[in-house]
């Protein structure tokens, strides 16, 4: 069983709001990537018959998505934001101190497979730069010291 | 009717189309009126990706892009303007931007469109200085395929048509931005009965097919129109000729036959013209029974002589005709004839039948079998029963699908028949039964026309000359009846005065003949196969 | 708590308190009485000539009038109509619908509410950015006190009308903000552009008819229908009515959001409310609208934040993002920036989008590296001029203006860079 009884009943209700089915399918991804950490193509198999549509039309859309990942991911996603008004207030700075901690580079995952670090196009926060994304979470108004902290806590 | 002025030149267009559809229907498009596109097909749905076509409409401050910019009355188009020419300039410096350039070692070179329209419409040098963007070469996309990633322009002709036209959905396209790739679902491939489309579709080197890389450049190639002999569909074709030999078919638009398809099977049947199989000697069955190579005339005058005794002893009646519906209308009228003359009553068609589709196989695995049925060859089952139960003295046999087993299941029912002539392209079972085997040509060596599924008659021309002597099954019937003297025999055999009797022997065919009907054919009039012409 | 400096005016007025985002506390405050109002004493074009008259534009970038766009939803229709609040902000240098969403969501609901009376829409759909995940969260909580109060639902405060709310997430994708994109990405597809015609009003959500608003529009709507059009058009300029939420970053003392009338220069928002450039440094340049607008050069600051004034100026108030940089930041830098963001965004489809996107970034950084070529920066421009207006959506169009911005106002950056082959910007933010 590669989707859970739990996370197909909760697909189904999302199914039920939309006029077509496909409506729900980045609902869909989002419950199963809460529930797996990723979609891989067998899991995509079995979105592709809960929607009626052919299997690589859901890889096509999860290929398309920053949020979405058809490979094994990390525990955490840290992802710091390295636009414009973050970079002006010392994001990529961060960013460097960050790699420097973890001891991995932008794009790598430490080896324990706990932190996945990136950097991330503007998340809204230009205000309170530095910022950066632990997973569905906005860290605000970072310096080096809050954000290894903020790392470090993560299980 | 909506008219619309386009360089100055006013055309009356269907309600409802866009510019480049108009311009399509009206035979002008890249034909009198170049609007260069890429995503643009006329057989797949609108794209509106690639940006090739935008030409200026009156009254719009942008360009727009023809393929979906509808059409209304009074439209003013240009795509001649300064404006157009620099668009599509920077249209053609950005795809050759990270396209390898590799035509020297490219299959496409020399039809491909990104070097046609780069001449055509693009800059003389590049202004990149900047690394190309690497990607997968030789990507094994299945049975048939082979994709080169960065040549691929991302037209989406290929997705498009594995997804509107086979439902079969083979290729998407993954990521986004320039990191945009087509590739397949993870571990599946490419394959269904019309894959080998997507390498015409391609307007560059990325999809190319197994079968016809690295045989040929193409420019050496002559294309051939011709229709594909796979089945009853009559698919129009060009046949890729050099060297006197066939290389490839691809599909020639007839949007009332193939659209701009062709089925792989169909395709790779190019390779059954210039087949190790072929037959090409005359063979007579000597006294110890072993065939043994003859000169044409001998073979005639051998079965000449065979015919003439049996029917002198026993009437027509005693002699049988087995027709194939790989032979055109011009050899089955002329086999008609003939068995007409001998007053022979028994013939038929042999048919081989096979899978069908929705969108061009047909059952039939032949290409004239509404042809053969309108000139009188139908079910063939009286006669080989006759066959069968030894009740004929003389068969004259077209072809070797009448020995696959829905009909007389191999020769054996043929070697008890006192003479037996057949007529082959191909070495067969036929040799071990034939008192006198001719070895005939392929629809690619030969004038005639052929009759589809729906009816549609069409022609083929000789593509290829046999190295051997090998004649028309038209040609060497006739030579058989002059040999026995039958009235209307007399003189050289004559394809085109044959084609123009058609209409007298059915009048479904009257002024259909294979000059009349050109390069998309002409339908067959009301009660054509149904009437099974005039000897039914 | 809202965290960041404030101005506040109509919109924000009371998002400091927390309690306006529950239903109780905006109903405390006023709240869902404009619907009301709407709903019983007002037919839906009633309603559509109020906000046509009302002059308010768009504040999702384009600032196409919202009253017109209404209007072009079809009036006699079998086909369901909707309605789509467009809620993936992603435009670098905005932040202010995440501040509505959190916030005031039941602002935008009110608003959501009077333009599908207005539209004869059955349903919404709000498409939140994936990483607005506390936004999200907020919304659908409103959206669930509003259908238990019954302000949606199959009888909306008693009228007889239906309406529904649907929230979607996004997932990490900036073309979903381009309306045809989010309708793509609702559908459960690629967030690709649609080509135009059809248009959404006659083929939208799911084939539909729809129509599709930014957050903060619709925040505006609830204040026009209750306080009128006077009262609306009397704040702002002639041209551009109203206030807006203008979001201002980068190197000053105090980044924030600042609720102001349309009109206000940009100068003042610069210097007063957001307090100026740190450190006694010089502001250097100015981007006023999110990314996608050129920028503005110090001496241009003068410029009154309306579009008839920043039109004259080659810029547009997009957004209301106003990146502020000061006179130690290297403009190829910036520019790489920006570029590097619009190749890692372009959906791909279009020609010059595709190629031309990723060809800027390759030639920006060249130069930056010190590699650069006097026929670079032209090479740049003509680029640009080759993705402008050309391509299905204005994407192209977002990612040409800048560069042909910073090469106006900044060129001899540009041409440092080249004669001395390297950066010579020392101080600046690194890349």
């Amino acid at each position: 069983m590669v989707i859970s009884d739990e996370a197909r009943s909760e697909i189904d209700r999302e199914i039920a709001k939309y006029p077509e089915k496909r409506g729900a399918l980045l609902p869909a991804l989002h419950i199963l990537h809460r529930e797996l950490g990723h979609v891989a193509p067998e899991t995509a198999q079995a979105v592709a018959e809960i929607f009626d549509i052919r299997p690589i039309e859901v890889m096509e859309v999860i290929s398309f998505y920053n949020m979405f990942y058809d490979t094994p991911q990390p525990r955490h996603h840290v992802r710091v934001c390295s636009n414009l008004p973050c970079s002006l207030r010392g994001a990529r700075t961060l960013l460097r101190q960050l790699e420097s901690h973890l001891g991995i580079t932008v794009g790598q995952s430490t080896p324990d497979g706990r932190i996945g670090l990136g950097h991330e196009e503007c998340l809204g926060a230009c205000a309170y730069a530095p910022m950066m994304r632990v997973d569905h979470k906005y860290h605000e108004y970072l310096d080096a010291e809050q954000a290894k902290r903020i790392l470090d806590a993560l299980d | 009717m909506p008219k619309i002025t386009i360089d100055g030149q006013t055309i009356e267009v269907s309600e409802g189309r866009t510019i480049l559809q108009a311009l399509d229907d009206a035979g002008l498009l890249m034909n009198g009126v170049d609007v260069p596109h890429y995503c643009w097909h006329p057989k797949l749905s609108i794209d509106g990706s690639c940006r090739l076509c935008q030409v200026e409409v009156e009254g719009a401050p942008k360009l727009q892009i023809a393929c979906n910019t509808p059409v209304a009355d009074g439209m003013v188009v240009r795509t001649d303007s300064e404006r157009v020419k620099t668009a599509r300039e920077g249209v053609m410096e950005l795809l050759l931007v990270n396209h390898p350039l590799d035509c020297p070692i490219c299959d496409q070179a020399g039809e491909c469109k990104l070097q046609d329209y780069a001449f055509e419409y693009g800059v003389a040098e590049s202004r990149s200085r900047e690394p190309r963007r690497a990607l997968q070469k030789n990507v094994d996309l299945g049975p048939t395929i082979v994709f080169d990633q960065e040549r691929c322009i991302l037209c989406r002709r290929c997705t498009r048509f594995c997804s509107e036209v086979t439902g079969t959905r083979e290729l998407g396209i993954f990521r986004r931005g320039d990191e945009s790739v087509i590739e397949t679902f993870p571990g599946t491939s490419l394959d269904n009965p019309y894959s080998m489309n997507v390498a015409d579709l391609c307007p560059v080197g990325a999809l190319t097919t197994k079968d016809f890389r690295f045989k040929i450049r193409v420019w050496f190639l002559e294309d051939v129109p011709g229709v594909c002999t796979g089945c009853a569909n009559g698919c129009n074709v060009h046949l890729g000729v050099a060297n006197n030999k066939v290389y490839r078919y691809v599909p020639r638009r007839n949007d009332l036959v193939n659209d701009t398809w062709i089925c792989d099977s169909g395709r790779m049947s190019y390779r059954e013209i210039g087949s190790g199989r072929r037959l090409k000697q005359v063979l007579v069955r000597g006294p110890d029974g072993v065939p043994e190579a003859r000169s044409f005339e001998a073979g005639i005058e051998e079965a000449a002589v065979r015919l003439r005794r049996i029917v002198d002893a026993m009437g027509g009646d005693a002699l049988a005709g087995i027709a194939s519906a790989h032979a055109t209308n011009e050899d089955l009228l002329t086999f008609r004839r003939f068995l007409d003359a001998l007053g022979a009553t028994a013939s038929g068609a042999a048919v081989i039948r096979g899978e069908a589709d929705d969108l061009l196989i047909k059952q039939e695995k032949a290409p004239n079998a509404a042809g053969a049925r309108a000139l009188g060859f139908g079910d063939p089952e009286q006669v080989l029963e006759r066959v069968r139960s030894c009740n004929v003295a003389a068969v004259v046999v077209m072809g070797h699908d009448v020995l696959d087993d829905v009909f007389l299941g191999g020769v054996d029912s043929l070697a008890d028949i006192d003479t037996v002539i057949a007529l082959d392209t191909d070495q067969s079972a036929l040799q071990r039964v034939a008192h006198v085997m001719f070895p005939v040509r392929h629809a690619a060596e030969k004038h005639g026309t052929l009759t589809n599924w729906s009816d549609r008659v069409q022609r083929v021309t000789p593509a290829v000359e046999p190295a051997w002597d090998a004649r028309s099954d038209g040609e060497v019937i006739h030579a058989l009846g002059a040999a026995l003297r039958l009235q209307g025999f007399e003189g050289a055999y004559d394809v085109r005065a044959v084609s123009r009797s058609l209409g007298s022997a059915n009048p479904a065919f009257a002024g259909i003949d294979l000059d009349s009907v050109g390069d998309q054919g002409l339908p067959l009039h009301d009660g054509g196969d149904a009437a099974e012409g005039a000897h039914a | 708590m809202l965290k960041v400096p404030y101005v506040t005016n109509y919109l924000t007025e009371h998002f400091g308190d927390d309690a306006f985002g529950t239903l109780p506390g905006y109903e405390g405050h006023g709240g869902y009485e404009a619907a009301r109002k709407a709903l019983t004493q007002m037919s839906g074009e009633d309603v559509i000539e109020a906000v046509k008259a009302a002059g308010l534009q768009g504040r999702g970038g384009a600032g196409f009038p919202t009253g017109m766009k209404w209007s072009f939803m079809p009036k006699e229709t079998d086909q369901p109509k909707y309605l789509v609040c467009n809620a993936d902000e992603s435009e670098p240098g905005s932040f202010k619908d995440r501040i509505i969403l959190e916030r005031g969501p039941h602002l935008m609901l009110e608003g959501i509410l009077i333009g599908a009376w207005a539209t004869g829409a059955e349903k919404t759909f709000i498409y939140i950015r994936g990483e607005y995940a506390q936004a999200a969260d907020e919304v659908e909580r409103a959206v669930a006190e509003a259908y238990d109060k019954g302000y949606l639902g199959a009888d909306v405060m008693g009228s007889g009308f239906r309406h529904d709310v649907v929230v979607q997430r996004g997932a990490g994708a900036y073309i979903c903000g381009e309306e045809t994109g989010l309708l793509e990405s609702l559908e459960g597809k690629k967030g690709q552009p649609r080509k135009k015609p059809p248009f959404p009003a006659q083929y939208g959500a799911f084939g539909m008819p729809s129509t599709v608003n930014n957050v903060e529009t619709f925040a505006h709507v609830p204040h026009i229908i209750g306080r009128g059009v006077d009262w609306f058009r009397s704040i702002g300029t002639e041209k551009s009515p109203g206030t807006t939420l203008f979001g201002v970053s980068g190197h000053v003392q105090r980044p924030g959001l600042f609720e102001l009338p349309l009109g206000t220069k940009l100068h003042e928002l610069v210097y007063e409310h957001a307090g100026g450039v740190p450190g006694g440094r010089k502001v250097k340049g100015v981007i006023p609208g999110g990314m996608s607008m050129p920028i503005l050069p110090a001496e241009e600051l003068d410029v009154p934040m309306a579009n008839e004034f920043l039109r004259e100026r080659k810029t547009m108030l997009g957004t209301g993002g106003i990146m502020v940089m000061d006179d130690t930041t290297c403009m190829v830098r910036v520019a790489s920036v920006v570029a590097y963001f619009f190749r890692d965004e372009s959906c791909g489809q279009c020609t010059q989008c595709r190629e031309g996107t990723a060809w800027i970034h390759k030639v920006v950084d060249r130069i930056e590296r010190g590699a650069g070529q006097q026929e670079d920066l032209d090479l740049l421009l003509d680029l640009a001029a080759k993705m402008e207006g050309q391509t299905i959506c204005a994407f192209a169009d977002a990612a040409a203006w800048p560069i042909q911005g910073l090469l106006r106002h900044f060129r001899a950056d540009f041409e440092e860079h080249v004669r001395q082959r390297k950066c010579t910007f020392a101080e600046s933010f690194g890349l």
